[in-house]
């Protein structure tokens, strides 16, 4: 079925990979170590199929819109706890957690020249029982002007 | 989310490369509604630090514990400033951060052939206040996907 790979881009302000999003998707209660973010029915990220091809300006794999119908990220189960304060530009407070992931995404079937050959259109849905966390956290930071 | 790591990917191509262009496509923010009803004409920032990509700079650290000592996910070595999960700068608020692989069920659409299928995520969120490029202080949640 081929590589895939989704993001939503990167901003002329050079923000990367980053969307906005609606305050009521996002949960965190710290006192309890938990949080989750929840999105449905979002079209702003693009199938580039690899990272590479995704960071090419010239996208010479394609780009085409995809299609995130569900996520559920959950953070819980806290192992340990990090303050950290520079002194001028960054300073927080994270609980580190693990997490789990529920997905479901497609990309539609597309031809040339969206991409340079016709491919079949791809959908996936994630067991979340297969989740490997490899670092997750959760919590308070302040920076830049808002040191 | 993707079949091939973003962080290994970086991590072999860093050093590589040339200018990103300014071509690629914007998260569409511009005039977005602001808690007050009012639209807003300015757009979030990226932080300043940059982790070299094989088309230019990109604005983020990879995951990591926030004081910026070494971890397997971060190939790019330690950080004495510190890790900032939060892609936006200017930014007061609450961040969650995930670095994982997780597998599933893949299925042409056409043809209805299923596979298994794997793919590592470095998904974060990130709510607060933050003041855009309009100088301006404001509310707001992101995704970075």
């Amino acid at each position: 079925m081929g590589p895939h790979s989704y993001d939503p881009g990167t901003a002329p302000s050079l923000l990367l990979w980053t969307i906005e999003i609606p305050p009521g998707n996002v949960h965190i209660d710290l006192d309890d170590g938990e949080a989750a973010l929840h999105l449905d029915n979002r079209c702003e990220l693009f199938d580039a199929f690899t990272v590479p091809n995704s960071l090419n300006p010239m996208h010479p794999l394609g780009f085409v819109s995809g299609f995130l119908k569900s996520m559920r990220v959950r953070w819980s189960g806290v192992k340990r706890v990090q303050t950290f304060n520079n002194h001028s530009t960054f300073r927080g407070e994270f609980l580190e957690t693990s997490a789990t992931i529920e997905l479901k995404v497609q990309t539609p079937s597309t031809k040339a020249p969206f991409t340079p050959s016709a491919q079949d259109g791809f959908e996936f849905i994630a067991d979340p029982a297969t989740s490997e966390v490899h670092f997750a956290q959760i919590g308070h930071e302040n920076n830049g002007a808002l040191f | 989310m993707r079949g091939i790591s973003r962080r290994a990917w970086l991590h072999r191509t860093m050093g590589a490369g040339a200018v990103l262009g300014s071509g690629l496509w914007a998260p569409s923010v511009v005039a977005a509604d602001d808690d007050d009803g009012q639209k807003r004409c300015g757009v979030p920032l990226p932080i300043p630090h940059t982790t070299a990509g094989p088309f230019g700079p990109l604005h983020f650290y990879f995951p990591g514990p926030i004081d910026g000592s070494a971890s397997p996910t971060d190939g790019t070595g330690t950080h004495a400033e510190g890790r900032d999960p939060s892609t936006v700068t200017n930014f007061d608020g609450f961040v969650g951060a995930v670095d994982m692989d997780f597998s599933g069920t893949a299925r042409d659409t056409k043809t209805g052939a299923e596979a298994a299928y794997k793919f590592h995520t470095d998904s974060r969120f990130m709510i607060g206040e933050f003041i855009a490029s309009d100088q301006k202080r404001h509310k707001g949640a992101f995704a970075f996907l």
